[in-house]
């Protein structure tokens, strides 16, 4: 579903991200974790075809993000760290809005029980203005979800949420992935992760550190301890000795 | 603690003036820098052979002698009555609690410092003091050119610095006095009915006063219109209520070193007057509201949950609809027009057009119908079509509800599944849509009042004029389509130049590459135009005495909209290409 092969990203002549490889299988979630600077949404925004990569490929559900961008966004979301609204549309007139977009017939039908899983229903006719930072993410997240994506990228998508919405949103998560989403999700709430994601990719410097299920990974760092948490693993990855 | 805020204030301006400078290392700004600077320096440092002759012929339009006595005559009671209604408009304009301008980084740091209001007032101020000395030298390398001012380059730099530190303090003053009377409950109805009212008072007054003097001295009459402001401007009230203000003027004003030198005192007195005001309102403001710091730290909780915003927003009115029922499936670039129509004023829609062009109708058959009026109908015409020229030529500019007002959006439209030429195509549909609505009412205005009298326009008969209207009007959406595609171009091409419509933009090579587009639009326009446009005289000449002028024109109007569609597809589609391309992260940080 998505299948990224030696995905690098500079910015001039700093380099964000090099020679990155990895696969999401539908079903899968893959939690990405680095720390500030790493280069994970610099990743995200290369799949999502927001920038261009300097070098490599990715494919979402079969279709090259660079040669067929148009179809390879059909089938996917982003979910940008800070929301991205217009000014001057109100909850409900974005929803119209990213239908039409996405070619969604029955509207309608959708926008409702999204706004109302997402607790914003009652805001429906309010410009974004008029709403809360978390209203706002929770927006831009009904936005994403309209059309149904078969991959998603979220960006450190739980910061803002209130404790009720970042349950919602881990059920919300898992549900899709159930159904055959394939999702990638950046975050430093590393316990959260554990729930969520299936996989773990560690970056750090713009380069992968480790990868592969939860399980693996811990292995690789736990030195055959038992039961060692995520942020042990994430801290012995990435922390301390310079290497 | 005042290091610390100047500190800020230079590294600030140190930093920005190295990205500006950084930037220059990408060709399309340095191109721009370049023609910035040549544009400025033609402006300032070529001497035209005689600079201010447009100054003195208009002081003779108003009737007075073309001599440097006069103009000077002229400028010291005219500065000093602009320097009055601007600084009236101080006064009536706010409604709500103004405020002194802060940035958001400003106000997050040094709102909750442990910082007195003075102090916070003094950083304001001393801020300012930069914008104010780079805008006098500004200012210095314009008025250079009026010679006949008399003076030389440094009174005139202090004279414009006299001026702008005048307004500032008097801005910040007014400012902090608005609070004080918004707190005590002064309602802006009554502020401005004072202030209204005394200034109708005053200059009432003073107009009957001097007209008494003018009609008891029959013996010096007055002819003309400049001699007559002149004697009323420095006449009865008005004397000593400009006084003052040409006081402010005197420096900038003087025409020798010693004359500078006494005008420098009286004008330096009134800005030390206006500092000791600042800053007795900001004791007396402290007092009276001891629970600013909370008010404020609420404010700013505000500000950090995001609420901040909602105070510039405007509220939706409730009766607000869109302007049409948005399916969810169809053509998706209509719902960029769906969308950029709601980010319009609610009033341009369908319902205004239908009324305008009714009104107009009605209004231009009567006209007809009254020979009598002929010449106001003939004026009607003449002012539509001008019009429709200043809506082809500046409306792009200002109908900005296309790419450009969305740049800031553009990582959102960026995951859409469109095409970049979709994205360009639909955004360019809004502000097309409203200056073709424009243009549309203007032909149907001229249409209408240029019914032909007399026998010397027999050829133009109703159906000419029906038919050439209409292919006018069909013409009319690619044309506009045409225009916009320049700035939008350009909002791809510059991207730092748009998106910085949150902060504070600027730098010579934004305001050369503003020259390059105005340009650039004139030459795009010209260059789509002369060949159809010369093409379309000669079919319609061709063919007119072979099936007749109706049919001519409209084979000509075919010619020329395959044409022009041809021309903005191309555009379209090659902005497309860029947009597609676009490293936004990579543009702003660069
Ligand atoms: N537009 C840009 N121009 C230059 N460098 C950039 C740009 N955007 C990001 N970078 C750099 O690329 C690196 C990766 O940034 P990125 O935003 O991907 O990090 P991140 O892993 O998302 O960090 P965080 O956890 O703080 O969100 C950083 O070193 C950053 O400074
Ligand atoms: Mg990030």
């Amino acid at each position: 579903m998505i299948e990224v092969e030696s995905l690098s990203k500079n910015y001039g002549t700093f380099a964000a991200v090099r020679g990155l490889s990895f696969t999401v299988r539908p079903g899968e979630v893959l939690g990405l974790v680095g720390p500030n600077g790493a280069g994970k949404t610099t990743t995200l925004r290369c799949l999502a075809g927001i920038i261009p990569a300097s070098s490599g490929t990715a494919h979402i559900a079969g279709h090259d993000v660079a040669a067929d961008p148009v179809a390879a966004k059909r089938a996917l979301a982003f979910f940008p760290d800070e929301p991205r609204l217009f000014d001057y549309l109100t909850v409900r007139q974005h929803l119209n809005f990213v239908a039409r977009i996405y070619g969604v017939a029955n509207h309608e039908q959708l926008a409702q029980p999204l706004l109302e899983e997402l607790e914003i229903a009652d805001k429906a006719d309010e410009l974004p203005g008029a709403l809360s930072r978390g209203m706002k993410q929770k927006l831009a997240i009904a936005c994403g979800l309209l059309h149904a994506p078969r991959v998603m990228f979220f960006d450190e998508p739980l910061t803002g949420l209130d404790p009720l919405g970042i349950r919602r949103m881990k059920d919300s998560i898992l549900k899709r992935a159930r159904d055959g989403a394939a999702i990638v999700l950046s975050s430093h709430l590393l316990h959260l992760l554990e729930e969520v994601c299936s996989h773990v990719l560690i970056l750090k410097k713009g380069e992968k550190i480790a990868d592969g299920t939860l399980a693996e990974v811990a292995a690789r760092f736990s030195n055959g301890e038992a039961g060692v948490s995520l942020e042990e693993i994430f801290i012995r990855a990435t922390g301390g000795s310079e290497s | 603690m005042l290091s610390a805020l100047l500190y800020l204030r230079l590294t600030s301006l140190k930093n920005l003036l190295l990205t500006r400078l950084r930037r220059l290392r990408q060709p399309k700004y340095l191109f721009g820098a370049v023609v910035g600077v040549a544009y400025f320096w033609f402006l300032f440092f070529r001497r035209l052979g005689a600079g201010p002759s447009v100054v003195v012929t208009n002081v003779s339009i108003l009737g007075l002698p073309a001599t440097r006595g006069s103009l000077a005559l002229l400028v010291a009671p005219l500065g000093a009555l602009l320097l009055l209604a601007m600084i009236t408009l101080a006064w009536v304009l706010p409604t709500e609690k103004p405020g002194l301008a802060f940035t958001e980084a400003e106000a997050a740091f040094l709102f909750p410092a442990p910082l007195s209001r003075r102090t916070l007032i003094h950083f304001k101020l001393l801020g300012s003091q930069f914008a104010i000395l780079f805008t006098s030298l500004f200012f210095t390398l314009l008025s250079n050119r009026w010679t006949s001012l008399g003076g030389n380059t440094l009174t005139h730099a202090v004279g414009w610095w006299v001026i702008l530190s005048t307004l500032n303090l008097h801005a910040a003053g007014a400012v902090l006095t608005l609070t004080r009377l918004i707190d005590g409950g002064v309602s802006p109805a009554l502020r401005r009915v004072v202030v209204f009212g005394g200034m109708a008072v005053l200059f009432g007054t003073s107009f009957a006063w001097v007209w008494h003097d003018l009609s008891a001295a029959p013996a010096a009459p007055i002819n003309g219109f400049g001699p007559f402001l002149l004697t009323f401007l420095n006449g009865g009230t008005l004397h000593w209520l400009l006084w003052p203000f040409k006081l402010v003027l005197g420096p900038f004003l003087a025409a020798d070193a010693s004359s500078f030198l006494l005008a420098l005192g009286p004008a330096l007195l009134i800005l030390a007057a206006l500092y000791f005001w600042v800053m007795q309102m900001n004791a007396a403001f402290e007092e009276a509201s001891l629970g600013l710091a909370e008010k404020r730290a609420a404010a700013i909780a505000a500000w950090r949950s995001g609420k901040r915003f909602s105070v510039r927003v405007r509220p939706n009115p409730p009766g607000r609809r869109p302007p049409f029922a948005l399916r969810g499936t169809g053509r998706p670039e209509l719902a960029f027009l769906w969308k950029n129509l709601l980010a319009t004023h609610a009033w341009l829609n369908g319902r205004t057009f239908r009324l305008c062009a009714v009104v107009i109708v009605v209004g231009c058959l009567w006209l007809a119908r009254h020979p009598e009026w002929h010449t106001q109908q003939m004026m009607v015409g003449g002012g539509a079509l001008i019009a429709g020229g200043y809506i082809m030529l500046l409306g792009p500019q200002i109908a900005r509800q296309d790419l450009r007002s969305d740049l800031v959006n553009a990582d959102v439209l960026k995951t859409y599944p469109l095409p970049g030429w979709q994205v360009v195509l639909g955004e360019l549909f809004a502000p097309v849509t409203i200056l073709s609505g424009l243009l549309w009412l203007v032909l149907l205005t001229a249409g209408l009042a240029f019914a032909p009298h007399g026998a010397s326009a027999a050829w133009l008969t109703p159906g000419v004029r029906v038919t050439g209207g209409a292919c006018l009007a069909l013409v009319v959406p690619p044309l506009v389509a045409l225009q916009l595609l320049v700035p939008n171009a350009a909002a791809v091409l510059f991207p730092g130049w748009f998106h910085s419509g949150r902060a504070r933009g600027g730098g010579i090579d934004v305001m050369g590459q503003r020259l390059i587009f105005g340009l650039g639009q004139m030459f795009v326009l010209l260059l789509a135009l002369l060949p159809v446009g010369l093409a379309a005289v000669v079919l319609v000449l061709a063919f007119s005495w072979l099936i007749g002028l109706p049919a001519a024109v409209v084979l000509a109007t075919v010619a020329v909209l395959t044409v022009l569609m041809g021309e903005v597809w191309c555009g379209v589609w090659l902005i497309g290409e860029r947009f597609e391309k676009l490293d936004l992260s990579a543009e702003l940080r660069g």
